[in-house]
């Protein structure tokens, strides 16, 4: 049937790709692009910015597990990132540049990481090129280093409330080892997993040490140690089942969290799709 | 006053958690800047416009041409049929969302090319993402700019609830332009007259509707829409780009028409 636009031949040709079942239709199993490495996000606030005392030990504790371990080392933007997005917003600049703004942020940390683990041969790679030459570098060393924030730039989505941008380096570095089928996610902070409350404001908090996403939306926590937008990544991930939130004051729990010891808060997603 | 807010923010951003939503309500902060209010986004459709060729993208090039000098206009171009085959190929393969939304980018990317080759006497650039800080220059020395629709999420594109498309295509990354700049309008340059109670392609029956809200839409719970659902969820949370209007793209006249400001097919509006 001509209906007067060129077609090539597939599947999906001529649908709309918003039709209801058409959605569906695409539900196909996912193939592990990188099933043996590990994403690992080094807290920006909680870690570069605490000092030598904080970073050295979790270096030690990343250079012990390079050694038979591939490790995918995403950073966080820390307190430079909280400044340059007060300033854009008292500047009245919307989402998106914040975003961008922000980038520049976790990839210093990106830098600073990699001038200490250089010795390894493991250096913060460039943006552009680090989603495509992920396979290749992760082969030729056992550890890279990137910018954890996410490349959406002006393309962020405005939240819900406020001006933040939703996905920042913990979205990032799940969304990577989502799409590349990687073997774990853990993110080194400076509290021991999710707490009830805010466990630097009240010192009487309860620490939860495995929840799963259903539950933790139901309680709606005022406070969380990681990104909210994580519970809907987890949601719809197809690969990542679940993430581990550990202590990064305590170095041995990143060796220990490789290994797949449960020495934080483990999140894991309800079974809702498919692999 | 400002200062104090600045202080005060700064600090509780300096030391909270960005993931506290106490703080996270007062960052809404002074009045958001309109950037680029002036600019209007153009989204001219893959495989309702371009995959036509030349019967449906040269009327629409000249128009666009009568509308330079009057109105600025940032045009992003959708992908089409050969998205469909890449998307077609890569999930079975079982490629990631993520890299299907790459095999995405490259077609978005052709389609911005030619659209650039034809306006290109006009001394109009076809600028990437990397390009867009220079896009204020291009937009007040020639009048339009052009870049591809498709988001530059590449690898880092979330999954859908449902399938395994990337949900956040050309539609959706036209939006934000138009979202982040505080542009004028966002046009979406279809093959239909607008949104229909179900594709007017498939089904004889199905009713146009001129004007919609978000919430009603979603209300209407249609098996099919003419805009990404995305669009319409990112639309209920902006600040600047509350409203969008889609057209017939098939229409001489229509484009100017909504450029004008006039409602010529159906007005989407968050609120």
């Amino acid at each position: 049937m001509n209906d007067g636009r060129h077609h090539v031949q597939s599947m999906l040709m001529r649908e709309s790709l918003l039709d209801r079942n058409v959605e569906k239709s695409t539900e196909t199993p996912v193939f592990k692009m990188l099933p043996e490495a590990h994403v690992i996000k080094i807290g920006g606030r909680s870690v570069m910015d605490a000092g030598r005392a904080v970073v050295y030990p979790v270096v030690e504790a990343l250079t012990s597990c390079l050694k038979t371990k591939k490790l995918i080392i995403g950073t966080g933007g820390g307190v430079r990132s909280r400044h340059v997005l007060s300033i854009g917003i008292d500047l009245g600049l919307p989402t998106g540049v914040l975003a961008q703004l922000a980038l520049a942020d976790s990839l210093g940390n990106a830098h600073i990481l990699g001038a200490l683990l250089s010795p390894y041969g493991v250096v913060a790679i460039p943006p552009e090129m680090f989603g495509h030459l992920l396979p290749l570098f992760i082969t030729s060393v056992p550890g890279v280093i990137f910018n954890g924030d996410p490349p959406y730039s002006l393309w962020e989505h405005p939240p819900h409330m406020g001006r933040i941008p939703p996905h920042r380096s913990d979205a990032g570095s799940f969304l990577l080892a989502e799409c590349f089928g990687c073997k774990s996610l853990t993110l080194v902070k400076d509290v021991d997993g999710l707490f009830d409350r805010d466990p630097r404001i009240a010192p009487d908090a309860n620490l939860i040490r495995e929840i799963d996403t259903d539950e933790l939306k139901r309680r709606n926590l005022e406070s969380l140690p990681f990104e909210r937008v994580l519970l809907d990544l987890l949601e719809n991930a197809r690969q990542l089942k679940s993430f581990q939130i550990v202590n990064g004051r305590h170095p041995d729990r990143i060796v220990a969290a490789l290994e797949g010891e449960h020495v934080g808060t483990i999140v894991h997603s309800n079974p809702r799709h498919p692999g | 006053m400002q200062s104090d807010l600045l202080t005060e923010l700064g600090n509780s951003l300096l030391t909270g958690s960005l993931n506290d939503e106490r703080l996270m309500t007062q960052t809404s902060g002074p009045a958001a800047v309109q950037i680029l209010p002036e600019a209007n986004v153009i989204k001219i459709g893959g495989q309702s416009i371009i995959d036509r060729g030349r019967v449906a993208v040269f009327p629409l090039i000249e128009e666009l041409v009568e509308n330079l000098g009057r109105h600025k206009m940032i045009i992003g171009t959708g992908a089409g049929t050969r998205a469909r085959h890449a998307y077609s190929v890569g999930l079975d393969l079982g490629l990631p969302t993520g890299v299907l939304s790459v095999l995405g980018t490259f077609v978005s990317m052709q389609n911005a090319r030619m659209l650039n080759y034809l306006l290109a006497k006009h001394g109009i650039p076809f600028i990437e993402p990397a390009q867009f800080a220079q896009l204020p220059h291009y937009l007040a020395e020639r009048g339009a700019v052009i870049f591809f629709g498709m988001p530059p999420y590449i690898y880092w594109h979330g999954n859908p609830a449902v399938g395994r498309l990337p949900p956040n295509r050309t539609d959706t990354g036209s939006y934000l332009v138009s979202e982040v700049f505080g542009a004028r309008s966002m046009i979406f340059v279809k093959d239909e007259r607008g949104l229909y109670t179900a594709d007017p392609k498939k089904d004889r029956a199905a009713k146009f509707i001129p004007k919609i809200t978000v919430a009603e839409l979603k209300e209407l719970d249609l098996q099919d829409v003419v805009v990404e659902r995305s669009v319409l969820d990112l639309m209920q949370n902006a600040t600047h780009q509350r409203s969008l209007q889609v057209i017939n793209g098939l229409e001489r006249g229509n484009l100017t028409k909504a450029l004008n400001g006039e409602h010529v097919g159906t007005i989407i509006s968050a609120d």
